[in-house]
């Protein structure tokens, strides 16, 4: 009854929701431009598992996961800290598939600096761009203190105020931004966010429990598709590179394959060669749970079995 | 008791619309991650209490100076536009840019020249929120009704005199319309350059949005429409103390 009241007054939220869907078609929304991150989604054979799959490209703040849970989107890209915090809303989030076994995010800062560590760069003044309702920054203030530099917000992909700053730091994908800064002249140096013990899982394969419940089989399919279009493009990324190219003209062509290579080491890894390619461990969901519910950020911790599933 | 009874049509909407959210959410219709229940934005605005005010704070010090440097810059390059057709011709064009200029592309350009901060962030304010000013000044300044004008000129009054008891007078309701739309806009300036600036509400949504807190987002919306509305009220109140002896639309 209820339902059927709100139908009636707010339609366009339902119209929302199912705006430009063909039936049949699978939508696969990213967290961002299609660069060589999402090279495995692009590569993946879909049609061969019989599926038509749409990719929808995202930008900064797209709510991905919101898209996924209110099913404007049935799988999306999303990181492990999102999922975990997603399901303590009540949001029904899975992953499915994790590409990145390693945090792939960190603070780049000027080598010139010669500082040693994480730690170190806390100690000293300068400014740290920083987005700060990320989990991590809030670990980092917890860990190191954030009295002696000054924070701001983070530039997104903008390296031009780094670029101006000898004491300006600010967070990065280790193979994504420090790259460009080398292409622009200046000596980089990268300290991985995981030096601070903080890796969750990113770049995961997610979907609602609601589809996963009504639809094993296309979940399964598109699992096994993106596996094996990982595994192609990890071998050869260059026809892959080529489509993303054309979609996001704003890369640089030669660092397409920059990228391509110097993110491998954190998608295949000891535990992929034994596992798999994209799969999750229990111990790791855990980890992360305890560090999310130790900086505050669950009303209610998910249980870590529910987060993930293994296709 | 009159202006009671002026305000209950304005409040039916939002009754009606906070009920039919609040419903929505507590029944289960609409997802909370989606939209929050407005008993949970309220809950969000008294926990966070002490973060969200002192943002308000911040934003508004920024929106206002913001709006403060359009009002005086904006009037001053109207009379000056005004002085001569050449000089519309040659500068209007410019002016006209300013409404153009997308303050998002450029908000990242903002923090180089002026570094992270209230002075970015009232440089965004300001550049969002001139064009109403100099356009509605300007036009009002122009269309001085041209009997008065030949009065003035009979009389042998100069032209500074001309503009301060004629022209400016007789502007003044336009300017006030360009002020209303300055206000609104200042506010939306400021929380673009504290998305890119850092602080106030800006950095308070942009953060809440990270941190997947959709109650927290709309707590600092909220705060920054009564900041919005406050100041529109403010030129109201200008606006009825200056014009209400002569003007129709204050009458």
């Amino acid at each position: 009854m209820h339902r059927r009241t709100f139908l009636r007054i707010a339609p366009a939220i339902a119209l929302l929701a199912n705006c430009g869907k063909s039936p049949g078609k699978i939508r696969l929304a990213l967290n961002w431009k299609p660069d060589p991150q999402f090279g495995g989604f692009y590569a993946a054979p879909y049609q061969a598992h019989g599926l038509d799959v749409e990719i929808l490209p995202g930008g900064a703040g797209t709510p991905t996961i919101q898209m996924v849970g209110a099913g404007s989107a049935e799988f999306g890209v999303v990181s492990a800290d999102e999922l975990v915090v997603a399901r303590s809303q009540g949001n029904d989030v899975v992953a499915l598939f994790a590409v990145f076994q390693n945090n792939p995010q960190g603070i780049m800062v000027h080598a010139s600096r010669k500082l040693a560590s994480l730690a170190d760069l806390f100690k000293v003044p300068g400014t740290v761009a920083l987005q700060r309702g990320l989990p991590y920054a809030r670990l980092l203030e917890k860990k190191y203190g954030f009295e002696k530099v000054k924070i701001v917000p983070s530039p997104g992909g903008d390296i031009s105020a780094f670029l101006a700053d000898k004491n300006f730091a600010q967070q990065c994908f280790i193979m994504s931004e420090p790259l460009t800064a080398k292409h622009q002249g200046a000596d980089v140096q990268v300290f991985p966010v995981s030096d601070a013990g903080y890796n969750p899982y990113t770049t995961v394969l997610t979907t609602s429990g609601e589809f996963l419940r009504n639809d094993p089989d296309h979940a399964k399919a598109i699992a096994a598709a993106v596996r094996e279009g990982w595994r192609a493009y990890l071998d050869d990324p260059k026809p892959t590179n080529q489509r993303m190219k054309q979609l996001n003209p704003s890369m640089a062509p030669a660092v397409f394959a920059e990228v391509a290579e110097a993110q491998t080491p954190f998608i295949e890894t000891d535990e992929t060669r034994r596992n798999g390619l994209g799969s999750m461990t229990k111990e790791r969901w855990e980890a992360l749970i305890a560090q999310l519910k130790d900086l505050g950020d669950l009303k209610t911790a998910p249980a870590p079995e529910d987060c993930y599933r293994a296709l | 008791m009159k202006r009671l009874r002026s305000i209950i049509p304005a409040l039916i909407p939002l009754l009606v619309v906070t009920a039919a959210a609040e419903l929505a959410v507590r029944y289960g219709s609409v997802k909370s991650y989606l939209v929050p229940a407005p008993s949970s934005v309220l809950r969000a605005m008294i926990e966070s209490r002490a973060e969200l005010f002192g943002a308000l704070l911040t934003t508004s010090v920024s929106a206002l100076v913001g709006f403060l440097l359009s009002t005086v810059a904006g009037i001053a390059i109207a009379v000056f536009l005004s002085s001569s057709r050449a000089i519309q011709r040659a500068f209007y064009p410019y002016a006209v840019f300013f409404q153009t200029v997308p303050i998002i592309a450029i908000a990242p350009l903002l923090v180089i020249w002026f570094g992270y901060g209230t002075r970015t962030v009232v440089a965004s304010a300001f550049v969002v929120s001139i064009f109403p000013v100099i356009a509605n000044t300007l036009s009002g300044i122009l269309s001085t009704e041209p009997a008065l004008r030949d009065l003035f000129r009979l009389y042998g009054a100069s032209t500074l005199v001309t503009l301060f008891k004629l022209r400016f007078p007789a502007a003044l309701p336009q300017i006030l319309t360009g002020l209303r739309v300055a206000s609104g806009l200042a506010v939306i300036g400021a929380i673009v350059g504290e998305f890119i600036g850092g602080q106030g509400l800006g950095s308070v949504v942009d953060v809440a949005r990270t941190q997947q807190r959709v109650d927290k987002v709309f707590a600092a919306v909220l705060l920054a429409s009564v900041l919005g509305l406050a100041l529109f009220g403010l030129i109201n109140l200008v606006s009825n103390v200056t014009l209400r002896r002569w003007h129709a639309s204050e009458q």
